[in-house]
């Protein structure tokens, strides 16, 4: 395997009006990877997550997809992409699953995971049918095809969301707390579908509040606070034996 | 009440309907085809370019369509330039002086509509078109534009209705649409009240029938939408 990361962060900032909210957080994720980022609510998981491809743009940093180097300008307040084209072509390699899941409410299930394939990347469309339906069907949503998305519930919701970032054959998958917004009794299938790209050697970045997860199926967990990287290691040493205090404290708290 | 007049007059009347029709629709298409632009303007991130659509809604807007359509008729015949340009075989016509007046008129209010149903779409939906790695073009053609018309049916029918009344003003101008012929039938036969009756009516089944259409479409284009509500401008 090429030791060139996947994905590599160097030094992200942002700030939000006078609040800095990143403080300098740095990350290499290789083929395979897969790393939970924890944290207290506000300590800039999500903000981090979605600087990665662009969705909030960093006020300093540097965003190296598979040894590119992203390139960037600076624009009124923090960094834009000097680029559009470039841009667009990282993110299709580079998918995203929301927390409320963001399906495109005035298309059926499959046409949700055929869009970015078909109308993005423009594969043929029989081809594209044939993948999605394999996807939805490895997601268990095989029979709700054909509806749509407000017809389903939020587990089966975002199993679909998964299935439409799959659809694009990301290498790297970006996860913000895919099942936060879901009722207790629907946490558990949405978990079992990523354990499964885990498995499959998936790389990804899971932002996320289930430990027992996280402790399962991560390689590296990073454990951030007030925007800087607090504490990090395998999920052994991070949950086993944390050497920072505030990561204690935040492990003790919430199993 | 004289209802024979009303039978003999009914196909006159209906003449003057047809004229209305291909006012408002011809209006209404236009001033949907120029609406578009004109609400991307408004939109835009660009200051400079948002200044020139709110300049050319805030007028629309705030005069009245009358004074729009006499600006139009009687304006255009002023100038020299105009009366030897190309042009001036349409502009002599008070029958595209009144569609250029309505067009104007709805693409200001419509742009309004199709402004407020884009800002209406949830931000997550839009972030989702961008993490798939969708260009600007694409995310308005496959996402935007798809889901605001969903949203604009019920104002954009309530758009189409208002002009359908509004196009009566084209009578101002020498136009027999149908609330002109009805005066040029009353002046003949002194029954106002059952020739604007009759007119009354056929305005009515007009809106009905508007309606109808529109109940049908939004139902099959809403289907498995939630509700969204936009604030839609008020028609002064
Ligand atoms: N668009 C924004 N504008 C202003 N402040 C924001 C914005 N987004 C996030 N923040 C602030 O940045 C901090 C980190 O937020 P976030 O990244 O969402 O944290 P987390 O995901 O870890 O809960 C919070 O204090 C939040 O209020
Ligand atoms: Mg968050």
């Amino acid at each position: 395997m090429s030791k060139v990361p996947a994905l590599e962060l160097n030094d992200i900032h942002k700030t939000f009006g006078d609040v800095e909210v990143l403080k300098g957080i740095s990350l290499k994720a290789y083929d395979g990877d897969v790393i939970s980022i924890l944290g207290s609510s506000g300590s800039g998981k999500s903000t981090f997550l979605r600087c990665i491809n662009m969705l909030e743009n960093p006020t300093k940093g540097e965003i190296i997809f598979n040894g590119e180097p992203l390139s960037l300008k600076p624009g009124e307040t923090d960094l834009v992409a000097a680029n559009m084209k470039q841009l667009t072509q990282m993110r299709q390699q580079i998918g995203f699953v929301f927390q409320s899941f963001n399906l495109w409410p005035h298309m059926t299930i499959l046409e949700n995971v055929m869009e970015g394939p078909a109308n993005v990347l423009k594969r043929p469309k029989n081809e594209v049918k044939a993948y999605a339906e394999h996807l939805l069907n490895k997601v268990g949503i095989a029979d709700k095809k054909d509806m749509y998305p407000s017809q389903l519930s939020g587990g089966q919701q975002q199993r679909v969301a998964i299935a439409r970032t799959l659809a694009m054959d990301p290498q790297v998958i970006l996860f913000d707390e895919p099942t936060s917004a879901l009722d207790p009794e629907l946490v558990g299938e949405v978990l079992g579908v990523m354990r499964n790209l885990a498995d499959e050697g998936r790389t990804m970045l899971i932002v996320t509040h289930e430990m027992n997860f996280a402790r399962e199926v991560s390689s590296e967990v990073v454990f951030l606070h007030q925007g800087l990287v607090e504490e990090k290691g395998t999920p052994t040493q991070v949950f086993e034996n944390p050497q920072s205090e505030r990561c204690k404290g935040f492990l003790s708290s919430t199993f | 009440m004289e209802l024979s007049v009303v039978i003999s007059y009914f196909p006159r009347l209906l003449d003057g309907a047809w004229v209305t029709l291909q006012l408002v629709i011809l209006s209404i298409v236009l001033g949907a085809i120029f609406a578009l632009p004109i609400a991307l303007a408004r939109i835009s991130s660009s200051p400079f370019v948002r200044v020139f659509p709110f300049l050319y809604i805030f007028f629309f807007r705030g005069t009245p369509l009358l004074v729009q359509i006499f600006l139009v008729y009687y304006g255009a015949s002023q100038f020299e330039v105009v009366k030897e340009s190309v042009f001036w075989p349409i502009l002599r016509e008070p029958f595209w002086c009144a569609i250029i007046a309505f067009t104007l008129n709805t693409s200001a209010y419509t742009a309004e509509i199709f402004r407020g149903a884009i800002q209406a779409i949830p931000v997550g939906e839009v972030e989702a078109c961008k993490v798939v790695g969708m260009t600007r073009f694409q995310m308005y053609r496959r996402v935007l534009l798809p889901r605001a018309f969903g949203i604009v049916l019920p104002a954009y029918g309530n758009e189409i209705i208002l002009m359908l009344k509004g196009s009566a003003l084209a009578s101002t101008i020498t136009l027999l649409d149908l609330t002109g012929m009805a005066r040029t039938i009353i002046a003949r036969t002194y029954t106002p009240i059952e020739i604007f009756m009759a007119a009354g009516v056929i305005y009515l089944v007009i809106s009905m029938v508007v309606i109808a259409i529109f109940k049908q479409v939004e139902k099959r284009q809403n289907r498995y939408l939630g509700p969204i509500v936009i604030k839609v401008p008020e028609k002064g």
